[in-house]
C-alpha cells in the first residue's frame, strides 16, 4: 500500500501511462481509498492540458520556411549563395 | 550557420547526398513547424532556433539512411535537433546540463494543489483549483516556463506539449527512462512552485498574508 506522498510522486507518470504494471496497480488501489489524491489527479490532468494548450512557441517565420525549402531542394552541399 | 557533426547519435552517418528526394523534403517540411517550436524552446532565442532548425533538417537529409522506420520520423528529427543544440553549446563553450542534477530540490515537497487549499487566495471560488489555472494566459504560462531549469523543462515540453511518450522523450534527450521520469516529476514540482510564485508576484491572486501588510 502506498501513501499520498508516493501517489503524488507517481501522478504524472500515471497520466503519461508510463507506470510499470505493479506501480500502476498500487496507484489505482490508493485512488480507490483517497479522495484527496483523486482531486489532485484531476488538477494535474487539467494543469497538463493547460500547459499543452498555452505553452505555444511562436510559429515559424514565412521567410525561414521558404529559405529551408529552397535549401533542402538544392541539397545540403549546395553553395551558400543559393540559400 | 552550424556545422554538421558526423557522429550524430540519432542516425547512421551517410555520405553527403547531392539533394533529398522531393517526397522526403515534403515529409520533413510537414514537421518543420513543430521542430522549429522545439528549437525555440531548446535555444531560448528565435535567432539560434533558426540556425538549429536549419542544421537539423540538413543533417536529416544527409543521414536519411539512418531513418530505418519512416513512422519514427518525428522523434528522429527531435533527436537530431537535441544533438545539434548540444553541438552548438560546445562550439560556443556553453556548458550543457547533461548530468543528473543534485537530488532533493527545494521544490520537491511543494504541492500547488495543497497550497491553494490552505491559502484559499482571493478571488474566492467554488472551483478554487480549476479557476486558479484559468487565471493564466498564454504569456503567463510561457513566462513561468522560461524560469524553469532546462533539464526539467524539456521533459515536460516533449511529453506534454509535443505528445511524445516518456520512452521517446528519454531517447530524444539521450537519458535513461528512470532519469526522464525523475526529471519529469521534479519539473512538475518546479512548474507548480513557479506558477504559485508567479500568480502571487503578478497579482493574479491575493493571499491573506498580503492583505495584512
Amino acid at each position: 500500500m502506498i501513501d499520498c506522498r508516493e501517489a503524488v510522486r507517481r501522478m504524472w507518470a500515471y497520466l503519461e501511462e508510463s507506470l510499470e504494471a505493479k506501480h500502476f496497480q498500487e496507484f489505482e488501489t490508493h485512488l480507490d481509498t483517497c479522495q484527496r489524491c483523486c482531486g489532485e489527479l484531476e488538477f494535474n490532468q487539467r494543469m497538463r492540458q493547460m500547459v499543452a494548450e498555452r505553452e505555444t512557441p511562436p510559429p515559424m517565420p514565412a521567410d525561414l520556411r521558404s529559405r529551408l525549402e529552397e535549401l533542402l531542394a538544392t541539397g545540403p552541399d549546395a553553395p551558400e549563395a543559393k540559400a | 550557420m552550424l556545422h554538421a557533426n558526423a557522429d550524430d547519435r540519432a542516425s547512421v552517418p551517410d555520405e553527403a547526398s547531392p539533394s533529398a528526394e522531393p517526397a522526403f523534403i515534403d515529409v520533413l517540411m510537414a514537421n518543420a513547424d513543430r521542430l522549429y517550436g522545439y528549437c525555440v524552446r531548446l535555444a531560448g532565442d528565435p535567432h539560434d532556433a533558426e540556425d538549429l532548425v536549419q542544421e537539423s533538417l540538413l543533417r536529416a537529409v544527409r543521414n536519411q539512411a539512418g531513418l530505418r522506420d519512416p513512422s519514427r520520423l518525428k522523434p528522429w528529427l527531435f533527436s537530431i535537433a537535441t544533438n545539434c543544440w548540444r553541438d552548438l553549446g560546445r562550439t560556443r563553450g556553453r556548458q550543457v546540463p547533461t548530468t543528473p542534477l543534485a537530488e532533493g530540490g527545494e521544490n520537491d515537497d511543494f504541492s500547488l494543489f495543497q497550497t491553494l487549499a490552505i491559502e484559499d487566495p482571493f478571488p474566492y471560488s467554488d472551483e478554487l483549483h480549476l479557476d486558479f489555472l484559468r487565471l493564466f494566459r498564454d504569456e503567463d504560462v510561457q513566462a513561468v516556463f522560461l524560469q524553469m531549469t532546462p533539464a526539467f523543462r524539456l521533459p515536460i515540453i516533449l511529453t506534454v506539449v509535443h505528445g511524445f511518450s516518456c520512452k521517446e522523450a528519454a531517447n530524444i534527450l539521450d537519458i535513461p527512462l528512470g532519469t526522464l521520469l525523475s526529471r519529469l516529476h521534479r519539473g512538475r514540482k518546479q512548474l507548480e512552485h513557479g506558477m504559485w510564485d508567479y500568480a502571487v508576484r503578478n497579482g493574479l491572486v491575493t493571499t491573506a498574508g498580503e492583505d495584512d501588510q
